[in-house]
């Protein structure tokens, strides 16, 4: 063990963390917007919207991301779409996080109970206001646990975006092994990066966790 | 020649002429993309730039220092790149990702070193040699049960999965007395690590790899020598039809060689010269 090997790339792991950070952000904001979007569709009156949702879910949560991120950024450019390699690597991390977010989402909606909006009706809430005030304040709280737990499993599946070429986290961990011949300080180095990110993610969601309770009388 | 010919000839003619329009748009259509653009050569020439890639974990053609690229590829590409009279951008990729990379057109010129073998010949176009890809082994340093190569019967050795060295040390175990275990990894360092681990008891790569890995942990490596495959060497790789492109490196990098550069790039990663073929040498496995 050489704890100076760590010193001296540490440097160099920040760096990567950082577009670790960067890409996994771009990813959960994007996937949660396209999961919102898919999550609306689903529950939808129109049968076709309905569909289109379901069938975005299979396509997105049945593919595996490492296929998805290589289809995107070698097999698109056969057929004369060169995507640039970040844009394939959030491309990628959005499109698929975007399956599980809008399912999460879905789950959340469908546990807050039916008569809930009955009831609203039926004292003279409209139905933007059913969804804005009664809906929406109380599914984000049922959705919040699930969600950072995806938001971290995001951040580590992020270490897949290295395949087009982004020097990620896991990456510059692997590039520091080879070059110094002593991997195991290489990915402590790395790990200790992932879980400080983490724990950072996690403390965030605990705090929306109590924000988003304050209300709920519970 | 009666005005009836004259009028057939031109119809056959005008016939002829149609159908070579119609086969010709067909072609249009049918080529691939890019067929009709100009060659890459003249791409790189045009945008002023070579674009390159490997995965910069294989020292010490392959070196991310802290995030700067280092590596015998990289000054002799540098080199190259100045007789083109253009600039190389570096691309990191997984070697998975390298050579779909280079047929997706993702970048002009594969400088990860690839050894030249008779499968590959078929599907890429190899530069003149960069350097000696010759197999050998690499033990820890305090094992004396292996002195020479013939000594790892009976033994476990690892190397990295898809690499034509691990090819030839089962082709050169088949022949010992004793079988030898193979272990194939993702990449060599993962081998290197499970040899300083005692896992396994050598592991096989080209020779000067191995040779540089034993120089940065003597306190864990040693080389065998002699190594013990067939000579073979590594290359830079293109697309098969960038012919032109191909042309104009391979001069480039004999120019390289002829002004004594290439010794000065050698001394510093290798720590030793050696001599290399002139010209894309026929494969021997």
């Amino acid at each position: 063990m050489k704890p100076e090997v760590i010193l001296h790339s540490f440097g160099y792991l920040a760096q990567a963390a950082a577009t670790t950070v960067a890409v996994s952000f771009a990813g959960i904001v994007f996937g949660f917007l396209i999961g919102a979007a898919v999550c609306a569709a689903r529950v939808s009156r129109r049968d076709w919207l309905k569909r289109l949702g379901a069938a975005y879910v299979s396509v997105f949560r049945g593919v595996p991301l490492l296929v998805q991120l290589l289809f995107i950024y070698y097999f698109l450019a056969e057929y004369g779409l060169d995507v640039p390699a970040i844009v394939a690597a959030v491309g990628g991390l959005s499109l698929s996080s975007a399956a599980y977010q809008s399912e999460i989402l879905r789950g959340a909606l469908n546990a807050v109970p039916r008569g809930q909006g009955e009831a609203a009706t039926a004292l003279g809430f409209g139905s933007l206001d059913i969804w804005r005030r009664i809906l929406m304040p109380q599914a984000l709280r049922i959705s919040t646990p699930p969600l950072i737990n995806e938001f971290i499993l995001l951040l580590k599946a992020s270490s897949l975006v290295s395949v087009v070429g982004i020097a990620e986290l896991t990456r510059v961990s692997m590039n520091i092994a080879s070059q110094t011949y002593r991997p195991f300080e290489a990915y402590l180095g790395g790990g200790m990066f992932y879980l400080a990110i983490n724990l950072c993610l996690a403390a965030l969601g605990a705090l929306a966790e109590r924000r988003l309770a304050a209300g709920s009388g519970r | 020649m009666t005005q009836f010919d004259k009028i057939a000839l031109t119809r056959r003619d005008a016939l002829r002429r149609g159908l070579t329009a119609v086969a010709a748009s067909g072609a249009f259509f049918a080529a691939p993309r890019g067929a009709f653009a100009e060659d890459t050569l003249g791409e790189v020439k045009k945008r002023g730039e070579l674009t390159t890639a490997t995965e910069m974990q294989f020292p010490p053609f392959d070196i991310s220092d802290n995030g700067v690229y280092k590596g015998l590829d990289r000054d002799l590409v540098d080199a190259v790149a100045k007789e083109m009279g253009v600039k190389v951008s570096y691309l990191d990729l997984p070697w998975t990702s390298v050579l779909p990379g280079l047929e997706a057109k993702k970048f002009d010129l594969c400088i990860a070193p690839v050894t030249i073998t008779k499968e590959r010949m078929k599907r890429y176009a190899f530069s003149v040699p960069i350097a000696d890809a010759t197999a050998a082994l690499m033990k820890r340093a305090n094992d004396s049960s292996i002195m020479k190569p013939e000594d790892i019967a009976g033994k476990t050795v690892g190397g990295q999965k898809g690499t034509s060295q691990v090819e030839q040390l089962k082709a050169f175990a088949a022949k010992l007395p004793k079988p030898v275990e193979v272990k194939e990894y993702v990449d060599n360092n993962q081998s290197y690590a499970d040899l300083a681990a005692g896992r396994i008891d050598a592991s096989v790569n080209s020779f000067p790899n191995l040779a540089y890995a034993a120089q940065q942990r003597s306190d864990t490596f040693a080389v065998v020598t002699p190594p013990f495959g067939q000579p073979t060497y590594f290359s830079w790789v293109g697309r098969l039809d960038d012919k032109s492109l191909m042309d104009a490196i391979n001069a480039a990098i004999l120019k390289v060689e002829a002004d004594g550069a290439m010794a000065k790039i050698q001394k510093t990663w290798f720590g030793q010269t050696m001599d290399l073929p002139k010209t894309v040498p026929e494969p021997t496995i």
